[in-house]
């Protein structure tokens, strides 16, 4: 009888502690997620005031006023236009390509081409 | 037994008659203890399983508490959806920023906080906010919307019954491009007018007063409207106010197959930041809440009539050798030709004359019934909540059939006539227009067949013709096969018709033989200029504003530069022959 009031005592006070450290745990985490909460707010006001300063970067007046000053482009012409379908054919090649090509070799390392960013700015 | 009946006899006289006040006189003591002991043992076992599910409950609930706090801190200022364009760009956006306000009751030294507080914010009037302090209320604001520097500052004053709310504010990053469409806001982020307001009437006023309205509910709403095309057309109507010193300036370019409203500029207009410039009276949007005397624009109409009538065929002419007398009155035609003209002729001179005796042809209520059908004589509802109604003769007689064929007579808005010619141009259905993104399949559960579209094919024909040889060759921009007519209305000022007070319009579909988009060019009382010849009319100035408009948009309109198409008369017979 005595053994088992001594066991049950025991087992009490094991399930007591472990409660207790549930509950401690539990704070823990709630207070965790409070934070994060408020975190991801302060994020999402961050991300709504950026976003709002992009747009107002990205306004149509800026970037016209930002294009007058820095580039020297007009606006493009109707006649400027072609269709796909109106692109000539590739001219068939006048010398048969063998797998070397000296001149090729010579050529390399071949610059950048593009041509649609001058490498000096204008002003 | 017998130990608790010895016992009994053992118990003093006084002990017996409390006993059998407590328990009754023949009673059985043991089986009453266990009774008691296990009524005991249910209600204290009822007890502690009511504070077990309690704190089960507080365990469940706690964390939905903190929750629900901080959805009233944000409800304070109620959030709004973003308003975006067709391509996603952003027109109206809200951001948080704090206010400050104050709890009278817990300020203990009002002159101290006064001082301290204007100090920090030198805009503040210092008398006023001695007086608020000094209320007895629980609530004051001291000031809206403060930065955070600001709120950094008065937070380190450390002023006690001072505190910081985190509001929603409504930013309009683009200004006053699209100021007549989006509307504006109040201080407490109520919608009072355009898209803005329309928004509150969607249910979005209900989840404010419920203070439901928190950022994660709302789904962002798609205009039609394209930022890149409002833009490049208001920049345009700008110039063109400027050049041509007109009181004002306006623009609208609509998809005509599903009515949807691309861009709509109405110069002057305002900033949606600064809504105490959408007051004056001359920043209103003139395309829907002015009404206006459209002009030769109508004869569009017109002839759309005369010819869905089956009576009156491209190939049928009018006698405008003379001018048209009616009563007192004498309708004369600006580019007289002094001869009959064909129907094609009628419309390229546009003669009054002619359109005026093909009107009298079919009759008033004919006439009447048509423009009804078109919707021109009642009011017409977008999404933005103004708008004008028509002003329609009380007694439309004969002579009301003859002025409005050309144009006077009647005023309706301007957004109302773009809505009546899409529905002439684009096949024969009237598309209610709106502000939204539409797309086809919506739009053509929407649609109303008012003509048939062989005349549709007319019309189109009609207006190709005009900017070819008519009064709009200025918008014959080359690649695009521009179709249009001008309008010229003189002006009522005290009333009479004035000569020198114009309203000139030009109406252009693009491209012309399948039309996709429609302009309309408005200019308030353009003045001549040497280069126009001292001329007020609209070809002169509406026209080539709708040229370099078209040349403009139509890159961004996604419309390519074609140069093999026919000529007008051409077209006709290329459309003749497929429907054959």
């Amino acid at each position: 009888m005595r053994l088992l009031n001594i066991l049950v005592i025991g087992a009490l006070i094991l399930a007591a502690s472990f409660v207790y450290k549930i509950k401690f745990d539990s704070t823990l985490q709630a207070e965790r997620v409070a934070k994060l909460r408020s975190e991801l707010r302060r994020e999402r006001n961050a991300i709504a005031v950026l976003r709002a300063e992009w747009a107002k970067l990205d306004t149509p007046g800026r970037i016209q006023g930002l294009a007058d000053r820095h580039l020297a482009l007009q606006p493009i012409k109707s006649n400027q236009f072609d269709n796909l379908e109106q692109l000539p054919e590739r001219p068939p090649a006048v010398v048969p390509s063998a797998g070397n090509d000296p001149i090729g070799a010579m050529l390399a390392p071949t610059p950048d081409t593009t041509g649609s960013v001058p490498s000096v700015a204008p002003r | 037994m017998t130990t608790i009946a010895t016992k009994r006899n053992l118990e003093s006289r006084w002990q017996r008659v409390l006993r059998s006040l407590l328990y009754g006189h023949d009673v059985d003591r043991n089986i009453k203890a266990k009774a008691r002991l296990g009524l005991a043992i249910v209600a204290f076992a009822g007890i502690f399983f009511a504070i077990a599910l309690r704190l089960v409950m507080f365990a469940a609930v706690g964390e939905g508490h903190g929750g629900r706090r901080s959805i009233t801190q944000d409800a304070v200022a109620t959030a709004r959806p973003d308003i975006l364009d067709r391509g996603g760009e952003i027109l109206a956006t809200d951001i948080k920023t704090p206010s400050l306000f104050a709890e009278p009751r817990k300020i203990i030294d009002v002159d101290e906080a006064v001082e301290l507080l204007t100090a920090v914010l030198p805009d503040l009037d210092a008398n006023e906010v001695r007086e608020r302090l000094s209320s007895k209320r629980g609530f004051v604001w001291l000031k809206r919307e403060i930065t955070p520097d600001q709120q950094q500052q008065i937070h380190r004053l450390g002023i006690p019954g001072v505190g910081f709310l985190t509001e929603n504010k409504r930013i309009y990053p683009n200004g006053a491009v699209v100021s007549h469409e989006i509307g504006h806001v109040n201080i407490d982020n109520q919608g009072i007018a355009g898209i803005e307001k329309w928004l509150d009437g969607q249910g979005l006023a209900a989840l404010h007063m419920a203070g439901l309205a928190t950022d994660q509910l709302q789904r962002p709403v798609n205009l039609a409207v394209d930022l890149r095309v409002q833009y490049a057309l208001r920049e345009e109507l700008i110039a063109a106010r400027e050049k041509y010193k007109a009181k004002a300036s306006a623009g609208v370019i609509a998809d005509v197959n599903t009515g949807e409203i691309v861009a709509m500029v109405s110069e002057p207009d305002f900033d949606p930041n600064n809504p105490r410039e959408a007051n004056d009276p001359n920043r209103l949007n003139r395309l829907t809440t002015g009404v206006y005397e459209m002009g030769s624009t109508f004869k569009a109409l017109t002839l759309a009539m005369a010819l869905d009538s089956g009576r009156i065929s491209l190939s049928s002419s009018f006698d405008a050798r003379l001018p048209l007398r009616y009563g007192k009155f004498e309708i004369h035609d600006f580019h007289a030709q002094k001869r009959v003209l064909s129907v094609p002729e009628i419309f390229t001179y546009s003669s009054n004359i002619g359109t005026a005796r093909m009107a009298l042809a079919l009759g008033v209520e004919y006439h009447k019934a048509f423009l009804k059908k078109l919707g021109q004589l009642d009011r017409l509802r977008t999404e933005l909540p103004e708008s004008a109604e028509p002003l329609v003769p009380r007694h439309w007689a004969e002579l009301n059939t003859v002025t409005i064929a050309f144009g006077h007579g009647l005023s309706v808005a301007p957004l109302q006539a773009v809505m009546g010619i899409s529905a002439l141009v684009n096949g024969g259905k009237m598309i209610p227009p709106t502000f939204l993104k539409r797309d086809q399949a919506e739009a053509d559960r929407l649609a109303v067949r008012v003509i048939r579209p062989e005349t549709a094919e007319k019309m189109r024909y009609l207006m190709r013709l005009n900017v070819e040889k008519g009064t709009a060759t200025r918008a014959n921009v080359p690649g695009y096969y521009v179709g249009g007519k001008t309008g010229t209305s003189e002006k009522v000022v005290g009333g009479r018709y004035s000569k020198t007070k114009v309203l000139t319009s030009f109406t252009a579909i693009l491209p012309a033989d399948k039309p996709r988009y429609l302009l309309l060019i408005m200019l308030d009382e353009p003045q001549g200029l040497p280069e126009t010849n001292g001329f007020t009319t609209s070809g002169w100035n509406a026209v080539p504003v709708g040229a370099q408009v078209i040349e403009r948009v139509a890159p961004l309109l996604d419309i390519p530069p074609r140069f093999d198409l026919p000529k007008a008369d051409q077209m006709l017979l290329v459309s003749a022959k497929d429907t054959r």
